[in-house]
């Protein structure tokens, strides 16, 4: 089948149960989206189909045909992505780094449906874990953004 | 710092061109080329005239300077690390240390994990650890010498070009000048002839004096945040090679028994994409041609499992294992234990002290569960070397322990040490709780490079564990309510006799670190450990002993001041009298925390809340802490911690704080959340569905204060989990009433 | 006073003995004094296994870590627990002495060898339907196709005078229907293939069926609409297999259903809970025949609006409560989407045939909300489908949920998308969390060799 993934279209021979993880991983070689529970518990495998955040650990593939995937790799060719990664850069948030890229797909994904969130709305959003405890980093981060009037353009 | 991700990560092609076509057979191709390219480097470094000296290994370990160091053309200095990166921020510490004293800007550092190898081996003690916080402090003059050594080579190189005496020569950051001429040469034009120059007698230059220091103390950036922050860092899990299979494991539910029979092995080989089926000690494995095929085919091979022989030799669980009981024993073995500490009259001091104040108190075991789960990529080359890509704290152990495995010489036995997706002890040498031997053996049975990989289930069932241990306290009060004796007996297996060995008759420092090496003035005071073994593998896991000890000390100590009516804070100052370090440490979080206020007292948002006070002396590190909690919903929510950490002096204060809140957030875990259960020889949780780690809504507001007193430096990674869980502890105490003497917390009930 | 002693004695001693003949006798089988076949044709044995297959009898008889049917399985009573006997033909501690018209006795009249009577556990009520031939095919499998294995039973730990078993036979005579299936002669061939499974050997009515006051199915066949109405037991409920289109299969195609216990899944569901060991250890080694001869009979069967209410229409209006500054203010909204939502959807549609719909889904709709808090809490044990374990299963999440926050999370799926479930009290997770624990995420299989 094909899936549409950061603007590019690839055909892909994974069954159609197969979870996106595994396809992106180990058929496209795109290994930025991490592996760390395969049960929606950790966020770690975090991408975004059309624009929502989507666990790619429990997203079989059978389901994406004609969506827009998008990945860490892709993610600084979204405008609202690259200040996202820009302030991640700024508030230095990532420490081992395993689980940023869902981090990053999770905060995008956030500013892209609610440019200037407040508190309690990046509370909502941001519950992907993170073993390294950079949870203040991330918060800091967001409310920068959320803070900035480009935000959301 | 990451040339190979950028090598290895999806090439640009994949991204912006028209629809592709990727069939396997191209994909193979390509991430051959890439990975081919990202896995020589750095390690291919030509051997010129200086290069080749020492290969009989005469030079002192972190000496040989182009075994570290490779400065290009284009001025970017390549650093190898012989410290792994995992999260710690070591990477961009030791290029602040190299680069102060080679003077060369740490921001154009690009730093990887070094491949094994004795010129790597630069602590003090001759090892080579990332682990017990010893990283920078173990190695921080070598380190410093290392990049002198190399500024000198690069002066000695520019007077040879420039024709002029070394002594008329000066360095500004990437740069020698020859202030006479105010000529100037680039370090990337001249290290190729440097590195080629004999290395210095390393007595023979001298290191900067730290007044001088240009980056060493600086929040500098780290190093490897772009690389993280859009997935392009490489960690064990993402490596490949060409012409590799997968491969997924399926373990025996308890450690120690066999595989029998596989009932289902045709029909399982016959799955899609299967390449074969393998009996591995106490696992069955499948080879497949993706990991998620090799992960369904694992799962579904049905295995009998047998009960060992005597000729076994890894721990054996028994069906009838359960941590609830296990906890009782071990509350309940009689005996006063081998002495960590005796001083004083203990015994003397309690019979007459006024009050005696005894209780039991107890830890639990607690998985690593870093988020990148186990895995290993295993090939063995046409010229019969073994090359291993692992997650590794320590390359020359691991390499010597494939070497006791293989029979392979350790020489033919190459170690890549991608970065680590998370460890806190996870990646030491374990002998069945590490997928590597398993990756060995198939890539051997298969005769091609095997990806295998731990399912987080996998995982969980094999990761070694935080021991377990219960602490039988007295205290004896005057009549004053003021403490004259202190006895703790432990009873535990440490991390250390769990991997090493018990050796009778003898204590084990890290079952009893956090309750031994306690600082307060207590006159007669006595640690003891018993021994009682595990059935279930024991492991480092941060802050080691003291995870556990300073709980169980910090919240006795409490409960000894509640009992002889003194603060908390106060006893404690009290305590350390005399102590100028720990008493300005102690003043210190207390005046970060806006003063001293126990409380109960109601927040301006209508919760009663408390705070609890905590210390510890991790890792050559003191730290102390302060606690803010309340109750919602029945659940402790912990909105503060105020932190004071004196590790002597610093490298990176940007980093220590960020190491702070992360070891702030395991401690918080720890005591609200964590434990790792038994029941019938298994464990209950095999993902973070049932082993809940802390979650961004528990996280508490940070807030740290740095001291460097001047002391001997000290570690960062560990010391600021220690105080934590205490600190909550004690804060949750006063806010209840309800003494606690366990974690975690979520199986105390409280009310709202 | 004497008087009336005296003429009342007679009487009671009369009573008392009848009482007994009735409770101590032992009931006839057609294979009275029939010899146990020697030697059975291996056809016999192979369809012994297979009626073995369609009885589930391996669900509770068998055990994971023991020899095949050698019993175990522990059953929790208001009373105290009972544990599935050794049926292996060992003969000090299983079946070996038992001629046909023993286990005839033990399979389709309640009594053991022995002469006592078995706990209605063991769904006798149904398996009194089976056929003469499915008797006999069943014994020469016991008796020739599964291995002797030793093992003692443990015996119940109900206490005396509970533990006395003489008056289950009053049990068994109020509410057993004694005798065979019965053809109705106005239905064609396939329909009577499926009400013999489903009321004979498949005892689908053991959990789908409403019990009385003594644990008694309230019905045994489809003359009585209580049949497969729905009910709770074990702290799981089973739904309508009946045509209610909510709380039951009226949504569902007999093609779907045929699916549903061929693989474990289709579009509106996935077997979870109880059905799990069903499916896994029984529905999917039926022929395709017996399959849809089931679907077909359970198609027929009607349902009741006045017991469904009006027919669910997936209702998309529930998906504006999820919308970030919405779901803050809904109370269980911010759970679904943290929790349930990547995986079930956050249009509740589920994922294909991976992961079911919670819109319409019969287990959020049923008056009874013991199902949804169980798997919330305990998440479902593996799937295993042609030897194949599921690609993904239901986490549980007892250890990160309080009892408010499932109680809340249930409240909003059970009233979203077109949903009409109650509300879910706090109290009644906390119940089912004191008495319930996590299912294992390993795979487990039953084995019958």
């Amino acid at each position: 089948m094909k899936l549409t993934i950061n603007g590019i279209t690839h055909q892909v021979e994974a069954e159609p149960d197969t979870p996106l993880l595994w396809v992106l991983r180990d058929e496209l070689g795109m290994t930025g989206t991490k592996y760390g529970c395969g049960i929606a518990q950790c966020g770690a495998c975090s991408v975004m189909v059309d624009d929502i955040v989507t666990r790619a650990c429990v997203t079989p593939i059978e389901s994406l045909e004609n969506r827009r995937i998008t990945t860490i790799e892709g993610i600084e060719n979204d405008p609202v992505g690259k200040r996202v990664v820009a302030a991640w850069v700024k508030h230095q948030v990532p420490q081992c780094g395993y689980c940023q890229s869902g981090q990053v797909m999770a905060a995008t994904a956030l500013l892209k449906e609610t440019p200037h969130p407040g508190d309690d709305e990046i509370a909502a959003a941001m519950v992907n874990l993170c073993r390294c405890g950079t949870y203040n980093a991330i918060s800091a981060a967001i409310h920068d953004l959320a803070g900035d009037e480009r935000t959301g353009q | 710092m990451t040339k190979p991700a950028n090598l290895l990560s999806p090439d640009t092609s994949l991204l912006t061109g028209a629809p592709v076509n990727l069939s396997r057979r191209r994909f193979l191709l390509l991430s051959a080329g890439t990975t081919a390219g990202a896995f020589v480097l750095g390690f291919g470094l030509p051997v010129g005239g200086a290069r080749a000296e020492g290969l009989s290994g005469t030079m002192k370990p972190g000496t040989r300077v182009p075994a570290f160091l490779e400065i290009r053309p284009d001025n970017s200095v390549h650093l190898q690390s012989p410290f792994v990166e995992g999260g710690q921020g070591i990477f961009t510490a030791m290029a602040q240390i190299v680069g102060e004293e080679l003077d060369a800007d740490p921001a154009g550092f690009i730093v990887e994990n070094a491949p094994a190898g004795s010129d790597y081996k630069v602590m003090g003690n001759g090892m080579r650890i990332t682990g017990g916080s010893m990283s920078v402090r173990m190695s921080y003059s070598t380190m410093r010498r290392l990049g002198a050594l190399a500024r000198q080579m690069m002066l000695q190189a520019a007077a040879e070009r420039l024709v002029a005496p070394v002594g008329e020569l000066t360095t500004e950051p990437g740069r020698v000048i020859h202030g006479p001429s105010g000529r100037s040469i680039p370090y990337g034009q001249l290290a190729e002839r440097a590195m080629d120059l004999p290395v210095p007698d390393p007595e023979s230059v001298t290191l900067k004096d730290p007044g001088q220091f240009r980056w060493i103390g600086k929040p500098l950036a780290r190093l490897d945040v772009y690389e993280k922050s859009v997935g392009k860092a490489i960690f064990a899990i993402d490596c490949r090679a060409e012409g590799m299979l997968y491969a997924a494991v399926q373990h025996a539910p308890r450690l120690g028994l066999t595989v029998g029979n596989v009932r289902n092995e045709d029909a399982v080989r016959a799955m899609k994409g299967v390449h074969s089926v393998h009996r591995l000690p106490g696992a069955v494995a499948v080879v497949a041609e993706r990991w998620w095929s090799a992960k369904r085919a694992a799962e579904a091979l049905q295995v009998d499992w047998r009960e060992p022989g005597p000729e076994s030799d890894v721990r054996y669980m028994p069906a009838d294992f359960s941590t609830a009981a296990f906890s009782d024993l071990l509350a309940n073995t009689p005996g006063s234990g081998q002495e960590a500490e005796n001083v004083g009259d203990v015994a003397g001091a309690l019979k007459n002290a006024h009050t005696v104040v005894s209780a039991t108190y107890r830890s639990q075991y607690v998985n690593h569960a870093q988020l990148e789960p186990p895995s290993a990529l295993a090939r063995f080359n046409p010229d019969g070397t073994l090359e291993l890509w692992i997650p590794n704290q320590a390359p020359e152990m691991f390499q010597a322990d494939i070497a006791r495995r293989t029979g392979l010489d350790p020489s033919r036995i190459i170690i890549h040490s991608p970065l680590l997706g998370g460890f806190f002890g996870r990646h030491f040498i374990y002998n069945t709780a590490t997928p590597y031997p398993q990756a060995i053996q198939l890539a051997k049975e298969v005769g091609r490079p095997i990806k295998l990989i731990w399912s987080r289930e996998e995982e969980f069932l094999r990761d070694t564990l935080r021991p377990m241990a219960a602490v039988r306290f007295r205290g004896g009060l005057d009549a004053n309510g003021l403490p004259v004796a202190l006895e703790a007996v432990t009873v535990c297996e440490g991390p250390t006799e769990g991997i090493s060995g018990h050796k009778d008759g003898k204590i084990d420092p890290s079952a009893v670190e956090g309750l031994a090496g306690k600082a307060y003035a207590i006159p007669n005071h006595r640690i003891a450990q018993i021994y009682v073994k595990n059935p279930v593998m024991l492991g480092y896991w941060r802050s080691v002993g003291n995870s556990m000890n300073d709980f169980l000390y910090e919240a006795f100590l409490d409960e000894l001041a509640d009992k002889g009516g003194q603060d908390p804070y106060q006893l404690r100052l009290h305590l350390l009298r005399g102590n100028q370090r720990l008493s300005t440490l102690l003043q210190s979080v207390v005046d970060l925390s806006g003063g001293w206020k126990r409380g109960p007292f109601t927040a301006t948002d209508g919760t009663g809340r408390a705070r609890g006070i905590a210390m510890a002396s991790p890792f050559g590190t003191e730290t102390a802490a302060i606690a803010e909690v309340s109750i919602e919903n029945g659940q402790i929510r912990v909105h503060d911690v105020w932190q004071s950490i004196d590790p002597g002096s610093i490298v990176n204060p940007a980093i220590i704080e960020a190491q702070v809140n992360s070891a702030v957030a395991l401690g918080l875990s720890e005591v609200l959340l964590e434990e790792a259960v038994y029941k019938n020889g298994q464990p209950v949780a095999r993902n973070y569905d049932l082993y809940p780690i802390l979650p961004s809504d528990r996280m508490a507001r940070v807030h740290v204060r740095i001291i460097e007193s001047g002391a001997k430096m000290g570690g960062i990674g560990e010391p600021g989990l220690p105080a934590v869980p205490p600190a909550v502890a004690n804060a949750v105490s006063r806010l209840t009433g309800q003494r606690v003497r366990s974690m975690p917390l979520s199986r105390h009930t409280f009310e709202s | 006073m004497r008087k009336l002693l005296s003429v009342l004695l007679p009487v009671i001693v009369l009573a008392a003995a009848g009482v007994t003949w009735f409770a101590t006798r032992v009931p006839s089988s057609p294979f009275d004094g029939v010899a146990g076949s020697q030697a059975p044709s291996p056809e016999l044995i192979q369809r012994g296994e297979y009626i073995a297959r369609l009885a589930d009898c391996v669900g509770c008889h068998g055990s994971p870590d023991q020899p095949p049917f050698t019993g175990g399985l522990e059953m929790a009573t208001p009373v105290g627990s009972i544990f599935a006997t050794n049926i292996t033909p060992d003969k000090e501690t299983g079946i070996g002495n038992y001629s046909l018209a023993d286990f005839d006795r033990a399979v389709r009249h309640d009594v053991a060898r022995d002469g006592h009577h078995l706990y209605p556990a063991m769904p006798y009520p149904s398996y009194a339907k089976l056929s003469d031939d499915d008797v006999r095919a069943l014994y020469a499998y016991f008796m020739h196709g599964v291995k002797p294995a030793r093992h003692a039973n443990k015996a119940s730990d109900i206490p005396w005078p509970l533990s006395i078993r003489w008056p289950l036979a009053f049990w068994s005579a109020l509410f057993m229907d004694h005798g065979s299936h019965h053809e109705q002669p106005s239905e064609n061939a396939v329909w009577n293939r499926g009400a013999y499974l489903v009321q004979g050997p498949g005892h689908c009515g053991a959990c789908h069926t409403p019990r009385g006051l003594a644990f008694n199915e309230r019905a045994l066949d489809d003359s009585n609409p209580l049949f497969l109405s729905g009910a709770l037991l074990d702290g799981w409920y089973a739904p309508s297999l009946r045509g209610d289109p909510n709380r039951g299969l009226g949504r569902w195609s007999e093609d779907e259903l045929h699916q549903f216990l061929k693989t474990g899944r289709n579009r509106h569901a996935v077997v979870f809970g109880s059905m799990t060991d069903a499916f896994n250890n029984s529905t999917q080694f039926m022929t395709d025949e017996d399959l849809r001869a089931i679907a077909h009979y359970l198609k027929s069967l009607p349902g009741d609006p006045r017991r469904d209410g009006p027919a669910w229409h997936y209702d998309p209006k529930s998906n504006d409560t999820l919308a970030l500054n919405a779901r803050l203010k809904t109370p269980g909204a911010q759970t679904f989407l943290a929790k349930c939502s990547f995986c079930h959807g956050a249009d509740g549609r589920g994922q294909g045939q991976w992961f079911p719909p919670l819109a319409g889904a019969a287990s959020l709709m049923a008056r009874e909300n013991a199902s949804s808090i169980n798997v919330t809490l305990n998440g479902s044990k593996r799937v295993v489908a042609d030897g194949i374990p599921d690609a993904y299963r239901m986490p549980p999440f007892r250890e990160q949920l309080s009892d408010r926050q499932i109680a809340d999370v249930l409240s909003f799926a059970r009233s979203s998308w077109g949903n009409n479930g109650e509300p879910v009290k706090p109290e009644e997770v906390k119940h089912l969390r004191e008495s319930t624990d996590p299912a294992n995420s390993s795979v487990i299989i039953l084995h019958m060799r």
